[in-house]
C-alpha cells in the first residue's frame, strides 16, 4: 500500500508547474493553448479553448473543472489509505462542499431559484455527502440550516445556525462555517501529527498559522471587529501562533504593530509586506516551499501526498488565473502581475 | 425475449406552445425513451424554465404531502391536458405560500419547544441559586458597575468564549449543563459590554430572562415561571393551525396540484434528458420500438392533427452504445430479470441472457440441492411468503420445484436415500458418474457462452474478435479440440488425432490474432502473445473444472444428511426426532443458501463474464408517474 502511494505521489509530482511553465502558458499562442493543456494532463480545462471540445456539453465553470481535477487526484491518492489518513484527506476535500453550503445559504438569502444555485455548486463526485437537490429546494435559510443540521456536517452547521439565529448576520454564518471546518481539520490532523511527525506537522502549521494571521488582520482592520471577537473567530491553534500570541496580536491597533509583534523569524519572512494580500502571498509562498521540501524528502507517504495536494491546488489556481486573464484579453505582463507568484525553491 | 427490440431514433418537432402536450402524449404512449437532442440548428433549451418550475413545485408538494399524509391513489383522466408554464408557475407560487406558512409554524413550534426547555433550565437554575447566599437582584441591577448576564451556550465553545472574554476583563462561571448546553454567568465591566456583544452572538449565547423578584420573593419567581409556561402552552395550541388544518383546508387543492404536476412531469423529464428548440419550435428526441411506429403516428395525429414533424432513422453504428435496450419478458421470466440486471444491462443488439440464465440457474440449483423434502419446504415457504417476497417468491418456488424433480432423480427425501428409488442415479453410490456429468454440463455451458460471445461481437461489428479471438469461434475450435483430446485420453471417445488437429488449429489462430492485436515492440509482442494464448488454455480448462462443484455439492448434500443421521442415531427417541428436524433445518438454511449463491456465482463468473458486457442502457420510458 505504501509503495503504491509513494509511487503515485512521485508520478504526480511530475505534474507540478514550474514558474517558467506558467510563464510559457501566459505567452503561448491561442491555437497552441489546447495542445499545451493536453500535454500538461489537463484536457478537461480545454472546453471553450479548442474547436473539438467547443461543442461538448460541459457546462461546468473553469473553477468547477479545476476542483474536479483536484478531487480526481485526491481520490487516487486516498485509495490505499485507511483510518486517520483517509479521514483527513477526505475531510480536506470537504472544504469544497462547505463552499457549496455557503453558496446555497447565499442563494437562499437572495431568493435565487434553486436551479441557478445548483448550477453554481461544485460537483463533489464520490466525495459528496450532501443532497444538493434537496438542500437547494429548501424554502429559506432557516429550513436550509435545519436540513444541514441533520446531515453529515451537523457539527459545523449547528454552531453556525445558532450564531445566525442570534445575530441574523450573514458574516456570522460564513465565519462560523469556516472556523468550524478548520477546527475539524486540526482535530483530524492531530493523530497524524503524532504518527507522522514533523513533516506533516509543518504542513499543518503553515496552513493554520497563515489562516489565523490573515483572518486576524482582515477581521481586525478590514471589518473593525473588537479584539475579543476576532480572537474568538480564529482557529484553535497549537502551532507557532499560540492562543496567547493570537490574543496579544488581536489586541494591537494597526497592521504594522501586528507585524512588528510577530516572532523574529516571521518578521524576517514578512519584511517589506505592507498589506494583508501581501501577507497572504508571502505566507502562501513559504508554505509552498515547505510543501515542496516535504514532497522531495523521504517523509512519510501520507505527508508527501498532502504536500502534493497543497502544491497542486496552488498550481491549478495559477493556471486558472492565466486562463481567465487570457480569456479577458489581458496583457501578458498584467497576468504575470496578477499571479503574484514568486519562484519556489527548496533551501 | 433473447434480444432487445429494434428501436428507431425519432425527432419530434412541434410548436413550443404544445411541447407539454406532446410530452404528455408520448408518456401516455408509454414506450418513448427520451434522449439528448442533437439538432445543430436548434440551439435553445426551451423547456428549462418549465422543468425548473416543475422541480420546485414537485419538491414543495412532496414536503406538504409528508406533513398532511398521502392524498390517496391518483387517477389521471384520459382527456386531461398538461399545464402550461404560466399555470405551473402559479401552482408553484401557491405551493410556496402554503409551505412557507407551514414553515413559519414549524419555526414557532421549534421556538416554543426551545423556550420550554429554557424554562425548565431556568427553574432548575433558580432552585440552585436559591440555595446560594447571593443577592441576584442586586447583581443584576442595571445601574451597577458590574454587567452580569445569565444564559447558555454550546459546551464546545465554552473554552474559547472564556479565553476571548478574558481579553475584555469578563469572567465566565459555569454552573450547570443540560445536554450540549452549558449554563453560565458572565460578569464584567459594564463599560465594555458593547465589545462583547458581537462575540456573544457569534458564540450562540442565549440569555436567560431572570425576574428581579428572584432572590427577595421566591414565590413570585415561581408564579412568574408558571405564568410563562401557561403562555407557552396557549401559543403552541394556536400557532399551528395552518399545518394541523392542512388536510382539511387544502386537501382537494393539494390533490389537484398532484394531478397537474403528474401531467407536467413528462415535459420536465424530457427536458432533463435534453430538449432543444428555437423561436416557436421545439424538438423532442428519443427512442421508440420500431413496431410501435404506426401506433405512435396515430396517437400524434389524433392529438395534433398534423401540427408536427416526425423524423425517424435507424441507430447508427457509432451510437449503438447509447441506444437503450428494451426487452419484453414473459411473466414467468420477469422474477429472474433482476438477478441478471444486478450483473448489468445487455447492450442494444446483444444477446439477452435472462432466459438461459433462468433455465440454467434452476438446473444447477436442482442438481446441487436435489431432495424432494427440502425442495418441497422451499417451495411451500416461498409460496407462503409470496406477499412479502413479491416476484422473488416465484424464483423460490421454481428453485424448490427443481429441487423436488432432482430429488426424485436422486431418490432422496429429507436425506433418506432408501424411501424412494432413484429415477436416475444416486450421487452417493455413483460419484464418478456425477462428476463426469457435471464436467460434461460445464463443457456444454462454455460452448454456449463462446457461441453467444461470438454472436455479440459480430452484432457489435467486431467481426475479427468474433472469429479469431480466444473468446470467439477460434477459441471454441480450440476448446472443442482440447475436450476431444482429453475425452480420447480417458477412453470416452476415440477422436484424438482430429481433435488434436482442431485444437492446434484453434490455438494457432488465437495466437496469430493476439499477435496482430498487440501493438507493441517485438519483445513485448512475443510476451503478450505467449501469455495471453496460454491464459486462454488455462482459463477454459479451469472454468470447465469449476463445474465439478455441481457434483461436489450434490455429494455434499448427501454427506450432510448422513452426518445428521449419525448424530440422531446416537440419541434417544425424542432427541433423535429433534436432531433430525434441526439437522434438516440446518441443511435447508445453510446448504440451501450456499447452493443458491454458488449457482449464481457459476452463472456470473463462468457464464456472463464470457459473453455479456452488461454496460447497456436500460429503456426508461416517459411515464405519467414514477413508481
Amino acid at each position: 500500500m505504501s509503495a503504491y502511494l509513494n509511487t503515485r505521489v512521485s508520478l504526480y509530482s511530475g505534474r507540478l508547474w514550474r514558474d517558467e511553465d506558467l510563464d510559457a502558458l501566459v505567452g503561448v499562442p491561442d491555437d497552441a493553448l489546447a495542445d499545451t493543456l493536453v500535454q500538461r494532463g489537463l484536457p478537461q480545462l480545454l472546453v471553450g479553448y479548442d474547436s473539438q471540445t467547443a461543442r461538448q456539453q460541459d457546462t461546468r465553470s473553469l473553477e468547477q473543472r479545476i476542483i474536479a481535477q483536484i478531487l480526481d487526484e485526491t481520490r487516487v491518492l486516498i485509495r490505499p489509505l485507511s483510518g486517520d489518513g483517509r479521514a483527513f484527506l477526505t475531510f480536506w476535500t470537504a472544504r469544497f462542499e462547505i463552499s457549496n453550503v455557503k453558496t446555497l445559504l447565499r442563494s437562499k438569502m437572495t431568493g435565487e431559484r434553486p436551479a441557478a444555485a445548483l448550477a453554481r455548486l461544485t460537483p463533489m463526485g464520490t466525495f459528496g455527502r450532501l443532497d444538493n437537490q434537496d438542500l437547494a429546494h429548501a424554502e429559506d435559510v432557516g429550513e436550509l440550516l435545519r436540513r444541514l443540521a441533520a446531515g453529515p456536517y451537523a457539527g459545523i452547521v449547528n454552531h453556525a445556525r445558532r450564531a445566525f439565529e442570534q445575530s441574523h448576520d450573514p458574516f456570522s454564518l460564513d465565519a462560523a462555517l469556516d472556523r468550524g471546518y478548520y477546527d475539524g481539520l486540526t482535530q483530524r490532523a492531530q493523530p497524524l501529527e503524532e504518527a507522522l511527525g514533523a513533516p506533516f506537522r509543518s504542513l499543518m502549521a503553515n496552513l493554520i498559522d497563515r489562516i489565523n494571521l490573515v483572518w486576524l488582520l482582515r477581521y481586525r482592520f478590514n471589518y473593525r471587529l473588537p479584539p475579543a471577537q476576532v480572537y474568538y473567530l480564529l482557529v484553535g491553534s497549537r502551532y507557532s501562533l499560540s492562543a496567547t500570541r493570537l490574543q496579544e496580536l488581536a489586541a494591537l491597533d494597526s497592521l504594522e504593530a501586528v507585524l512588528a509583534a510577530l516572532p523574529a523569524a516571521w518578521q524576517a519572512r514578512l519584511s517589506g509586506v505592507i498589506d494583508i494580500p501581501g501577507v497572504f502571498t508571502r505566507m502562501e509562498h513559504d508554505a509552498a516551499e515547505q510543501a515542496l521540501r516535504v514532497l522531495r524528502s523521504s517523509a512519510p507517504d501520507m505527508a508527501r501526498a498532502f504536500a502534493y495536494l497543497i502544491l497542486r491546488e496552488r498550481d491549478l489556481r495559477a493556471v486558472r488565473a492565466v486562463l481567465r486573464g487570457r480569456h479577458l484579453g489581458l496583457a501578458g505582463a498584467d497576468i504575470r502581475l496578477a499571479l503574484q507568484r514568486e519562484p519556489v525553491e527548496v533551501m | 425475449m433473447l434480444r432487445a427490440e429494434p428501436l428507431l431514433k425519432m425527432q419530434l418537432l412541434m410548436l413550443a406552445s404544445e411541447a407539454q402536450d406532446a410530452a404528455l402524449a408520448l408518456a401516455r404512449f408509454g414506450v418513448f425513451n427520451p434522449a439528448p437532442c442533437a439538432l445543430d440548428t436548434l440551439t435553445e433549451s426551451p423547456a428549462v424554465a418549465y422543468r425548473d418550475a416543475w422541480l420546485e413545485a414537485e419538491t414543495r408538494l412532496a414536503k406538504l404531502l409528508e406533513q398532511c399524509g398521502d392524498t390517496g391513489p391518483l387517477e389521471i383522466p384520459v382527456e386531461a391536458e398538461a399545464p402550461t408554464l404560466a399555470d405551473l408557475e402559479e401552482l408553484n407560487g401557491w405551493l410556496k405560500d402554503v409551505w412557507t406558512a407551514c414553515l413559519a409554524c414549524h419555526e414557532s413550534e421549534a421556538q416554543i419547544t426551545d423556550e420550554g426547555s429554557h424554562l425548565d433550565a431556568l427553574e432548575e437554575t433558580l432552585a440552585k441559586l436559591e440555595r446560594l447566599n447571593v443577592d441576584l437582584s442586586h447583581l443584576l441591577r442595571a445601574d451597577s458597575l458590574l454587567g452580569v448576564s445569565i444564559g447558555s451556550l454550546p459546551v464546545t465553545g465554552l473554552k474559547r468564549v472564556t479565553e476571548a472574554l478574558a481579553m475584555t476583563g469578563h469572567l465566565v462561571s459555569r454552573f450547570d449543563q443540560v445536554g450540549e448546553q452549558v449554563f453560565a454567568v458572565i460578569a464584567g465591566p459594564r463599560t465594555r459590554q458593547d465589545e462583547v456583544r458581537g462575540l456573544l452572538a457569534q458564540a450562540g449565547w442565549r440569555e436567560l430572562p431572570v425576574p428581579d423578584e428572584l432572590r427577595t420573593h421566591p414565590q413570585a419567581a415561581r408564579a412568574w415561571l408558571k405564568q410563562e409556561r401557561t403562555q407557552l402552552d396557549t401559543q403552541s395550541g394556536a400557532t399551528c393551525q395552518t399545518r394541523d388544518g392542512l388536510r382539511e383546508q387544502f386537501g382537494p387543492r393539494l390533490r389537484e396540484a398532484r394531478l397537474r404536476l403528474a401531467l407536467a412531469r413528462p415535459l420536465a423529464e424530457a427536458s432533463l434528458a435534453g430538449m432543444c428548440g428555437k423561436g416557436g419550435l421545439t424538438a423532442l428526441s428519443g427512442w421508440i420500438p420500431k413496431r410501435q411506429l404506426k401506433a405512435l403516428r396515430a396517437a400524434l395525429d389524433t392529438r395534433f392533427h398534423g401540427r408536427y414533424w416526425l423524423e425517424l432513422r435507424e441507430p447508427t453504428p457509432g451510437e449503438v452504445a447509447d441506444v437503450p435496450s428494451l426487452v419484453r419478458y414473459p411473466g414467468w421470466l420477469k422474477p429472474f430479470v433482476p438477478l441478471v440486471k444486478s450483473y448489468g444491462v445487455p447492450r442494444y443488439g446483444e444477446f439477452d441472457p435472462a432466459l438461459p440464465f433462468a433455465l440454467t440457474y434452476l438446473l444447477l440449483f436442482g442438481a446441487m440441492f436435489g431432495d424432494v423434502g427440502h425442495g418441497a419446504v422451499i417451495l411451500l415457504l416461498s409460496a407462503a411468503l409470496a406477499r412479502r417476497l413479491g416476484r422473488m417468491a416465484w424464483v423460490g418456488i421454481a428453485a424448490g420445484a427443481a429441487s423436488i424433480v432432482f430429488g426424485f432423480f436422486y431418490g432422496s427425501i429429507f436425506g433418506f436415500e432408501d424411501i424412494i428409488a432413484p429415477l436416475w442415479l444416486s450421487p452417493l453410490h455413483d460419484p464418478v458418474r456425477v462428476l463426469t456429468i457435471a464436467v460434461g454440463f460445464g463443457v456444454g455451458f462454455i460452448v454456449f457462452t463462446l457461441l453467444a460471445n461470438a454472436w455479440n461481437k459480430a452484432v457489435a461489428g467486431h467481426v475479427g474478435e468474433a472469429l479469431f479471438d480466444s473468446t470467439g469461434l477460434a477459441g471454441l475450435v480450440f476448446y472443442l479440440g482440447a475436450v476431444g483430446v482429453l475425452a480420447s485420453l480417458t477412453g470416452a471417445a476415440d477422436v484424438a488425432r482430429p481433435a488434436a488437429l482442431l485444437a492446434g488449429l484453434g490455438i494457432v489462430v488465437v495466437a496469430a490474432f493476439k499477435w496482430y492485436e498487440a501493438k507493441a515492440g517485438l519483445g513485448e509482442r512475443i510476451l503478450v502473445t505467449a501469455i495471453e494464448t496460454l491464459e486462454t488454455a488455462i482459463n477454459l480448462f479451469s472454468n470447465t473444472l469449476s463445474f465439478m462443484r455441481v457434483a461436489a455439492f450434490s455429494l455434499n448434500h448427501v454427506a450432510l444428511a448422513l452426518a445428521v443421521f449419525t448424530l440422531a442415531n446416537g440419541l434417544e427417541a425424542a432427541a433423535h426426532g429433534f436432531t433430525l428436524v434441526l439437522g434438516n433445518i440446518v441443511i435447508i438454511v445453510l446448504e440451501g443458501g450456499i447452493v443458491a449463491i454458488q449457482a449464481l456465482r457459476l452463472m456470473y463468473y463462468e457464464g456472463f463474464s464470457r459473453f455479456f458486457s452488461g454496460d447497456g442502457r436500460e429503456f426508461v420510458p416517459l411515464r405519467l408517474e414514477r413508481g
